[in-house]
């Protein structure tokens, strides 16, 4: 049966083909737009590297002060963190960082790099799966002695060193410190902002004083539980203890700081009343119907007047005795077939403008993949979109009165 | 005539209805992007308000463990001098990090002739940030070195904060936030986030002795030959004077091009999205129009029989669309000045009264070029083929 209305379809679409590309046109088009969103942000909020443990790690973040006439927020200092985090009982491992954005430049050559800098404990090298090129992590010995040693990144390496094979043990200049190198990873892409640098150095060796009393100052903690049983269990002992805080001054009478998943880390607004994941999701959910609504109603259009034209077979079929949900059954069928050719031609269209955007370089060290996960995404959207423009058309040919159908010839 | 077309409209209102709607969002999705597009337009044309080429940042954290306000201004003066002292430099100046170009804001209220304005950016500035920067001073005079001295802290507002404040009025000498600061000068409008972006209401007041501990960038004006060697001189000798700060230098020219950048993206996406789903739209209008326009064969042949010309024959098919396009304009338009009407987004209601004159236009002419070939064909029918046909 099935084949039977594979054939139909095929040779339907054979017999106008300007229709045939207008259809096309529109679902590979609408398709493309779609799947090229997906793959963005599949590969934006899915890279796991180097968090492979994301799945059972917990973020702090941010924190918010609030009081009457008084709000400030921002992510937590040094001094608050291993004060209140690493002190929980349930984490396997904490490790405490400063948050990205923070950058330096370096001369050499007569040639300037901007670097961006992070500073780290021992434990973040245990938690994050970091991909060593060479060399290896510094480790807790070196950063309690704060030892001016670094890890850097591969493309810091190539711009400061050139191509050069080893460069363990060398010494790099950067915000007028040497530091001598002790290993390079492999690029993190800056989307993964919260992990993102050039340049890793030990926090002790930090300019900016970290045991300053602050409760806020540019870091974060990384809780890495034993299962992902325990996430909960962490999650509400941070919570217990936050309540024990003191505020940090008489302006604030609350304070909000949790710890989060990577989701809700990475989308977290620093702001209690909107959450960053709801604002994403309405946003995508807005574009995707903009995007798709047009396509769709064009296709229903479009498919309305093919049907029209085809009364005269519809009209044949139901005279001997098709019964109307054969008829709405056959067509969704035919036009889940046109739609799914479609969406071959759109993951073809979306691979090649996939390959443009990484050729432009537009983000650094960011790959857009093309990945299992995205075409699930794809044929999904497809599918939606092939029964949407679908039954509609499919109701008013149903509908069709068989008299005036066939009389119409 | 008229009512003749409605007639027939109305005979085929379910297919009709399809179509109203599609052109109808169509004219939806070109009035958000055509609002968005006569904005940045109309933000492009009006003048930066600044000189940017050859200033350098120097970002520093804050280098002193002291919190004495003195002894900070005498390190700073000499960090000033000895940066002024390099060859290739022209002027220098302090400033709070809330540059231009900078995603970094800084507002608060200000109080004055009865009137509350909120967010008003606030920018700390020394007596050099017009040398550096040239900032344009409509009246007034800028900060000199007395004005710490001064018992009503002297301030400056841009042109757009002194017509909220007063109106017509001029605002030089006037005092504002409960008489406790004075304003001495008018600048002229920044667009401070970039070429496409709207100046905000602003004040500048000086740095003085309390701001000190919160002052953490250095504007450096370098002559047009200074290159990456001497910015590397430039970096050592501040590292050199802040052991325990870190620096980093960057070129207003470049913070410029990527908030620019960052506007320009989405506008570029939606533009390419709008332009895809406009050439979807237009072939599926064409498509459809051509499809009908071979079913009332008969109904064409009758009237060219009856006396029609081929050119009437085509103008009443190409009014049909354009009256079902009118339909859709009709509702669109009613959405439309909503926005303007309950003041959604904040744009100033010319942006959305261009942007709608623009949309409708394009809408129509869009309906037209679609239904223009079909309309010919059409013509192009003999009766006596169309009649023999039935």
């Amino acid at each position: 049966m099935l084949k039977n209305y594979f054939k139909i379809a095929i040779a339907v679409l054979k017999r106008r083909k300007f229709f045939t590309f207008i259809s096309l046109f529109g679902i590979s088009f609408t398709l493309t737009i779609m799947m090229v969103l997906a793959a963005f942000i599949e590969n934006v909020i899915g890279n796991d590297y180097p968090d492979r443990k994301r799945d059972r790690s917990l973020y702090i973040t941010s924190m918010e002060e609030r009081g009457k006439n008084a709000m400030s927020s921002g992510s937590p200092s040094f001094y608050f963190l291993n004060k209140y985090a690493a002190t929980l009982k349930t984490p396997a491992k904490i490790s405490i960082c400063s948050n990205g954005g923070n950058s330096t430049n370096t001369y050499v050559n007569n040639k300037k790099i901007a670097i961006n800098y992070k500073y780290t404990d021992a434990n973040y090298w245990d938690i994050l799966e970091y991909d060593f090129v060479e060399g290896k992590a510094f480790d807790a010995q070196q950063v309690k002695n704060g030892e001016h040693v670094a890890v850097i990144s591969e493309g810091l390496k190539k711009e400061y060193f050139g191509d050069i094979p080893s460069v363990v043990g060398k010494y790099i200049e950067a915000d007028n410190v040497q530091y001598r190198i002790s290993g390079v990873v492999k690029n993190v892409p800056i989307t993964t902002y919260m992990l993102y640098s050039d340049i890793y150095i030990p926090y002790t060796v930090s300019k900016i004083d970290y045991l300053n009393k602050d409760y806020q100052g540019g870091y974060i903690a990384i809780l890495l539980a034993a299962s992902k049983a325990d996430l909960q269990k962490i999650s509400n002992e941070y919570d217990d203890v936050m309540k024990r805080v003191p505020m940090e001054n008489k302006d604030f009478d609350h304070m909000n700081c949790r710890a989060e998943s990577y989701m809700r880390s990475f989308l977290n607004t620093g702001n209690e009343d909107s959450s960053g994941l709801t604002e994403a999701l309405t946003a995508i959910g807005v574009f995707t119907l903009i995007v798709m609504l047009l396509p769709t109603i064009n296709l229903i259009n479009i498919n309305v007047t093919r049907i029209m034209e085809r009364s005269s077979e519809i009209g044949v079929r139901k005279a001997f005795g098709a019964s109307s949900k054969t008829l709405v059954y056959q067509f969704i069928v035919e036009n889940l077939i046109l739609t799914l050719l479609g969406g071959l031609i759109g993951i073809i269209l979306s691979y090649i403008i996939i390959q443009i955007i990484n050729s432009a370089d537009l983000i650094p060290y960011f790959v857009i993949k093309m990945n299992l996960m995205v075409l699930l995404i794809a044929l999904l959207i497809c599918f939606v979109f092939g029964l949407f423009s679908g039954v509609y058309p499919a109701w008013r040919m149903s509908k069709l009165n068989v008299v005036t159908a066939l009389k119409e010839q | 005539m008229f009512k003749h077309l409605l007639t027939l409209i109305w005979n085929k209102k379910k297919q009709n209805l399809l179509m109203i709607a599609e052109v109808l969002i169509s004219f939806l999705v070109i009035f958000a992007l055509s609002t968005l597009i006569v904005f940045y337009y109309l933000n492009y044309r009006k003048p930066l308000g600044l000189e940017y080429e050859n200033v350098w940042v120097v970002s520093y954290s804050n280098p002193l463990k002291t919190e004495n306000g003195d002894s900070l201004k005498l390190f700073y003066k000499d960090l000033l001098n000895t940066v002024e002292a390099l060859p290739q430099v022209k002027k220098t100046g302090f400033c709070s990090n809330n540059i231009p170009f900078y995603q970094n804001t800084w507002s608060g209220s200000l109080k004055g002739n009865g009137k509350e304005i909120n967010n008003v950016d606030n920018y700390w500035v020394d007596e050099n940030y017009q040398d550096v920067l040239h900032v344009k001073l409509i009246s007034g005079r800028w900060f000199t070195k007395d004005d710490v001295l001064a018992k009503q802290k002297p301030i400056l507002i841009n042109q757009k904060l002194e017509k909220e404040l007063f109106g017509k009025q001029s605002a030089l000498g006037k005092l504002v936030d409960e008489g406790n600061r004075k304003i001495i000068g008018v600048v002229e409008d920044v667009k401070a986030k970039g070429d496409y972006s709207t100046p905000k209401v602003s004040m500048y007041m000086k740095v003085d002795t309390g701001s000190w501990h919160f002052i953490q960038r250095l504007l450096v004006k370098v002559s047009p030959n200074a290159d990456a060697a001497f910015e590397g001189r430039l970096y050592k000798t501040i590292a050199g004077m802040m052991k325990n700060s870190n620096l980093e230098i960057e070129h207003l020219v470049d913070k410029r091009k990527s908030i620019n950048y960052f506007s320009l993206v989405p506008m570029i996406v939606s533009l390419i999205v709008a332009v895809f789903l406009i050439i979807n739209v237009a072939l599926g209008l064409f498509g459809v129009l051509w499809y009908n326009i071979n079913k009332r064969r008969g109904e064409i042949g009758l009237r060219r029989a009856i006396g029609a010309t081929g050119k009437s024959v085509s103008s009443q098919l190409v009014s049909e669309s354009m009256i079902l396009a009118t339909l859709s304009l009709v509702i669109g338009t009613f959405f439309a000045i909503q926005f303007p009407l309950l003041d959604v987004f904040d744009l100033p209601k010319e942006v959305y009264l261009i942007a709608l004159v623009l949309s409708i236009l394009f809408i129509y002419l869009l309906v037209f070029i679609c239904s223009l070939y079909p309309g010919k064909q059409a013509a192009a029918i003999y009766p006596a083929v169309a009649l023999h046909e039935e």
